[in-house]
């Protein structure tokens, strides 16, 4: 029989547990949870100190996903929409390919390990959905995000619903625990050795955003999430409110327990019990850094966010609610180096004029036009350091920095793009280039090549060329400006750098 | 608020014994039917002794140290000796009724039973030759020798003691002791005499009795008891193995076997071997009980199904079959409609067998998902179940191993269901799952669909023709999703998860029912006072009752049908004055748990598978789930008013421990709560009340394009 219905499932392996989540998803592009698992894992535990997962947790993981295995037959799943991700403490393991392989033969389970910003992103899809329209502030004022979780913490920091930072910190429940328990012990040391931890991670941030100015506290995870459950009070179906000082409070009361008072004291179990403490103290210290009033607290985790993702994937209005966040996120990052705003934001325009006048020559679709905007964006960026070689400079940066919303690949693209925006084109020693897949290195000329000349329309940082119209001839593109003024200088850099063009897409470029 | 004071559990229980007893000594019941009640006595105490005899006495041996002392504040030793009074006076009255009432009724009304001393010439020819022919051959004598092991006496069972006599060498004596097998009905009927239309029939360890010295040549027998004992069952499997659990739990069955006897029963006839035996079992005067009529009466009551003594019983209670499901419909139609409700044994449980029939044939349907505690062994649904995973449906069972008595039963058709690819769930360690509930995901045009079955009562065709239980269907996704969680935690799939709509023991239906209580008491005002109802088989916990004294002493009215155990006092003076605990005792067993609270006019109604007790509310994994359709609500209110109109069947219990019967005032009808449901399920049987607006029209579906 033909049907419509599809139950898909999400599996995360995380540094404590692992996880499951069947749901609906519906015609009308809705999705609904039908079941829902988990059992403990210390995974985080044996990665975090002997950076392997140890031989006892493989199996105990083994046994897990064999039994969700089952569970999965019950629903008649079909392996297709079964996704299977693995977080901060598979991330970081040594034998993780190892592990990934032998789950994939005893189980037939496929494992993708998610990056720490991808798992911000898809933080960040389960939050908007769980607030829904109930939080308007979210849009308004100041936001930060947080998801404390045993191996990292996902931090996001929005401006007027806007996303100026997005992080991904390797501090977790269980690392915390760890250090300070090794280094000191006592309860008042712990929260010394975090205050630190914070303080510092707090003064970064504020490079972002002053976390003071923070209206809107988002926390997600699963210790506040019990702590919601325990002193909150609901706010809709899936997010509680824990007052500021309410939360402060307990964390203070809670501090000195043992993992056996948390048991007794406040009816949890022992795997959530575990990290309790150090999970609320994290978050009361980030709450303190800020002037939140009051605390939301979502019941969602990165496996709803996949689920949206798989639900939401083609929804266009979502995609480009989310492309505009990853470019507020890169123009943060420009702002942290003194990027020529005006000259980058008109660069990226006049790039995005081309890109679409063009979509029959270089044929790439609408996730690469966001990635030449963030390059074209960001193409300056390097000067922050020295004028000469800047691409160069453009490049280190933005290759090891983080920017929301884009996975590790697309960042190697757009680095590599930014590389390429002026100097001698790719050659058989920039490692950086060889790195890339093929379909990548193509992807990297191309944008390159509409950077360049994009960047010679604004020769002379005076942003007077602002629009071009794109005529097409048989052997030459040819691009008016809009009023007359004197070009010489535009035609100048023109001729130094539309060479690549011409290279890539067999066209002369003209400019009148 | 005045010290809160408790009846003692085991004394409770005594008591509720004595009221079936009661029922059994009723002279205007017919004879089969007391003979019904008083075996039901007998075999209570069988379980009785097995459980809670043998924990108190394990309580005296370990001189008490280290254990809580009992709420009502009785001394173990004080409550044996108690306990032991009350339960001789029963067995008196029980056994006079029968050998003074009962037998002679049953042999006026021509079902006479022979006992060896009104043996005639022709029942002897024909009883000597059939021992000869069928008995002697499966009887095997066991030695019994002062210088080895004492031989495995098995619970329950009953055993035949010689005395014998070589009539060779002069006082060679020698004791042997014959098991009277299981196997062997215990009813042998009497060849017919020409022109006469009574059945007469003897019993088997009467003939095992009379002729079984023919097993020992050259002896003599010289005197001769019959007995059975009852040993401690409380052994529990060491819930660490769980990987060879099955096999575990066959060693505590056998362990069984020579677990400490706590009580002997035995027919009058030679003191020597009495005494004999009461020392090698290391049995006191206390536990020793001499009877004079049929041991194990239980036995017996194939006697109650004999074709054609309709004049000895009463009439056959009708099972109506349940209005709501139709044979033109499929169940899965009629419970997308609406949430259904069944009251068994008023209606049948046939729509309970049909939901797992249909599932298993139905080639839609992905999975079912069922709980099973106490069920038959060729019940029909292990069939269905076995016959849905031959079909390539994924089945998952969770089967109790751990309901006392029938674990042997159980493991059979357990690995009957492994072979056929069934999931089968062996329960929890420390555990026992106690929840019925039963999930079937079906896929339909365009989404998945899960239907839930939840009931009070136990997945047992057999039972469900003689308990009282409730039961209901529903599509409700939020209680299908928390069945699912609830699966996913009793199958190993997932840790504790919180829920929506239903209550779990022991993670929260405890704290949930403490809080609506609480909650009543909250709310309750001079002026509109709240108001808890409840029904249900045994209320013992401490908690519980101390928040229903707390909701009495502000004002809520309390009514309580508690069928068995209730430690709470009711109508103490500034403690339990607004509380009223009746009891029914009637023709089918009460087991609905059903819980309302009126919590200020948005009443609650709830219906679930514990009892208020500590074992049911923090050892057992329990569900109780809200009855939340307008109508249902409606039915289960008028349902559980009528029990607490009953003036024929019910007890009043006194805050002096006593239970009252109760009788209709003076110039008013008699209510028989049982008789009216039986009523209102003939009438609605009979004039099914439809709940289609539009008829359904059959048509085949458009094709998907």
């Amino acid at each position: 029989m033909e049907t419509k219905n599809r139950l898909v499932a999400v599996l995360e392996i995380g540094s404590t547990g692992i996880r499951l989540l069947v749901a609906e998803i519906l015609e009308n592009g809705k999705w609904q949870e039908t079941d829902r698992a988990g059992k403990p894992v210390a995974l985080g535990r044996d990665v975090f100190t002997s950076g392997k997962v140890s031989l006892g947790s493989f199996l105990e993981c083994f046994a897990v996903l064999q039994k969700f295995k089952e569970l999965l037959g019950g629903w008649g799943i079909e392996d297709k929409d079964v996704h299977v991700i693995a977080t901060s403490a598979l991330r970081v393991a040594q034998n993780r390919d190892l592990f990934v392989d032998r789950v994939r033969q005893e189980t037939g389970f496929r494992i993708t390990i998610v990056d720490g910003i991808e798992e911000n992103r898809l933080m960040y899809l389960a939050v908007r959905f769980a607030l829904k329209q109930d939080l308007p502030q979210f849009w308004q004022a100041h936001t930060m995000i947080i998801d404390i979780g045993g191996g990292s913490t996902e931090i996001m920091l929005l401006r007027e619903g806007k996303m100026v930072g997005a992080h991904s910190l390797n501090l977790g429940t269980i690392l915390i625990d760890q250090q300070s328990r090794l280094s000191l012990g006592s309860a008042q040391s712990q929260e010394r050795y975090l205050r630190e931890i914070i303080r510092n991670t707090a003064g970064l941030l504020s490079a972002e955003m002053e976390l003071t100015h923070v209206k809107t506290f988002v926390m997600a995870g699963s210790d506040i999430r019990l702590a919601a459950a325990l002193i909150g009070t609901e706010m809709n179906e899936h997010c509680r409110i824990i007052e500021r000082d309410r939360l402060i409070g307990f964390v203070k009361k809670i501090q000195s327990y043992s993992i056996e008072a948390c048991v007794q004291e406040l009816r949890i179990s022992f795997s959530e019990a575990e990290g309790f403490v150090p999970g609320l103290l994290v978050y009361k210290q980030f709450l303190e850094q800020t002037n939140a009033t009051r605390v939301v607290v979502p019941d969602v985790s990165i496996r709803e966010g996949l689920l949206i993702d798989l639900v939401f994937g083609v929804d266009p209005e979502l995609q480009e609610e989310f492309f505009s966040q990853i470019i507020a996120s890169a123009a943060t990052l420009g702002r942290k180096y003194h990027f020529d705003e005006a000259h980058n934001r008109l660069v990226a325009d006049l790039c995005i004029e081309i890109f679409d006048a063009l979509t029959l020559e270089h044929g790439m679709n609408r996730r690469e036009r966001m990635l030449l905007e963030v390059a074209a964006l960001l193409h300056d960026i390097g000067v922050f350091i020295g004028g000469a070689n800047h691409q160069q400079h453009g490049q280190y940066i933005v290759a090891n920095s983080e920017i929301f919303g884009l996975h590790r690949d697309e960042l190697d693209i757009i680095s590599n793009v930014i590389g390429y925006h002026r100097g001698k084109p790719p050659a058989a020693e920039d490692i950086h280039y060889i790195a890339l897949q093929r379909e990548d290195r193509i992807l990297v000329l191309k944008m390159a090549s509409i950077l360049r000349v994009a960047d010679a329309l604004d020769r002379g940082h005076s942003q007077r060329i602002r629009h071009i119209d794109v005529e097409r001839k048989s052997e030459t593109i040819v691009l008016h400006t809009r009023g007359s003024w004197d070009i010489s200088l535009e035609l100048i850099g023109l001729e130094e750098k539309a060479d690549m063009f011409q290279g890539v897409y067999g066209y002369k470029i003209m400019l009148t | 608020m005045e010290k809160a004071v408790y009846f003692n559990r085991d004394l409770s229980w005594i008591d509720f014994n004595e009221r079936v007893l009661e029922e059994g000594l009723r002279q205007d019941l017919p004879p089969l039917e007391r003979f019904r009640y008083l075996s039901i006595v007998a075999s209570n105490f069988d379980e009785f002794f097995m459980v809670r005899v043998a924990a108190i006495k394990q309580r005296i041996k370990s001189g008490n140290t280290g254990l809580p002392p009992d709420p009502s504040g009785i001394s173990p030793k004080r409550q044996f000796k108690k306990g032991a009074d009350k339960i001789r006076s029963i067995f008196r009255r029980q056994y006079t009724c029968l050998e003074e009432e009962v037998f002679p009724a049953l042999a006026a009304g021509g079902l006479e039973l022979v006992r060896p001393d009104s043996y005639s010439i022709s029942h002897i020819d024909y009883l000597e030759s059939l021992f000869m022919r069928e008995i002697y051959p499966v009887l095997t004598p066991l030695k019994l020798e002062d210088d080895n092991p004492f031989p495995s006496i098995k619970n329950l069972c009953l055993h035949v003691i010689f005395l014998l006599i070589s009539e060779t060498e002069e006082e060679a004596e020698r004791i042997s002791i014959i098991q009277i097998p299981p196997v062997l009905n215990r009813i042998i009927w009497l060849p017919g005499e020409t022109g006469n239309s009574k059945a007469r029939y003897a019993l088997l360890e009467d003939v095992v009795m009379a002729w079984g010295g023919y097993l020992y040549q050259g002896f003599r027998v010289k005197e001769r008891m019959l007995f059975k004992i009852n040993r401690d069952a409380d052994v529990s499997v060491d819930e660490r193995r769980d990987e060879d659990f099955i096999e575990a739990m066959e060693e505590v069955l056998e362990h069984r076997g020579k677990s400490m006897v706590v009580r002997m029963v035995f027919s009058p006839g030679s003191e020597r071997l009495r005494d004999m035996l009461a020392q090698r079992l290391e049995l006191v005067q206390e536990d020793l009980y001499e009877i004079a009529g049929p041991l194990n009466p239980k036995g017996l009551l194939d006697l109650v199904e004999t074709q054609g003594f309709e004049h000895l019983r009463e009439p056959v209670w009708k099972i109506y079959s349940s209005e709501a499901f139709s044979e033109d419909q499929s169940p899965w139609e009629r419970i997308s409609q609406g949430d259904v409700m069944l009251h068994l044994p008023y209606q049948s449980f046939d729509p309970v067998v049909r939901f797992f029939q249909a599932a298993a044939l139905d080639p839609q349907v992905i999975s079912i998902k069922t709980t099973l505690y106490r069920t038959s062994g060729n019940s029909p649904i292990i069939k269905s179940l076995e016959q849905a995973a031959l079909n390539g449906k994924h089945v998952t069972a969770v089967v109790e191993l751990k309901a006392r008595f029938d674990e042997e039963r159980n493991i059979s058709w357990a690995n009957r269901l492994e072979k056929a690819g069934v999931i089968v769930i062996y329960g929890l360690a420390r555990l026992k799952v106690h929840a019925k509930v039963s999930v079937v995901i079906r896929r339909e045009d365009n989404r998945i669909k899960r239907y839930v079955h939840l009931s009070t009562g136990n997945y047992n065709d057999k039972t469900a023709k003689l308990y009282e239980d409730i039961s209901i269907f529903t599509v409700r996704e939020d209680i299908a999703f928390d069945a699912g969680l609830l699966f996913n935690m009793i199958t190993g799939y997932s840790v504790i998860q919180s829920m929506r709509k239903l209550m779990i023991a022991p993670i929260n239906l405890k704290d949930r029912l403490l809080e609506l209580i609480e909650r009543e008491t909250r709310r309750s005002t001079q002026e509109y006072p709240g108001k808890i109802v409840a029904k249900m088989n045994a209320l013992a916990d401490i908690d519980i009752i101390n928040a229903l004294y707390r909701a009495s002493a502000a004002g809520v009215r309390i009514l309580l049908n508690v069928r068995g155990i209730c430690m709470l006092i009711p109508g103490v003076p500034e403690l339990s004055e607004h509380i009223q605990v009746l009891s029914i005792i009637d023709h089918y067993l009460e087991h609905s748990r059903i819980f309302y609270f009126a919590n200020g006019g948005a009443e609650e109604l709830y219906l679930s598978s514990a009892d208020w007790m500590p074992r049911n509310l923090e050892r057992r994994v329990e569900l109780m789930f809200p009855v939340l359709q307008e109508d249902l609500k409606e039915q289960l209110i008028a349902v559980l008013e009528a029990y607490f109109q009953d003036n024929c069947q019910t007890r009043l219990l006194s805050r002096d421990g006593v239970w009252t019967r109760q009788k209709p005032p003076p110039g008013e009808k008699p209510f028989r709560v049982q008789s009216y449901l039986l009523s209102q399920a003939r009438e609605t049987a009979e004039h099914p009340w439809v709940a289609r607006e539009e008829f359904i029209v059959r048509r085949r579906p458009p094709a998907n394009i």
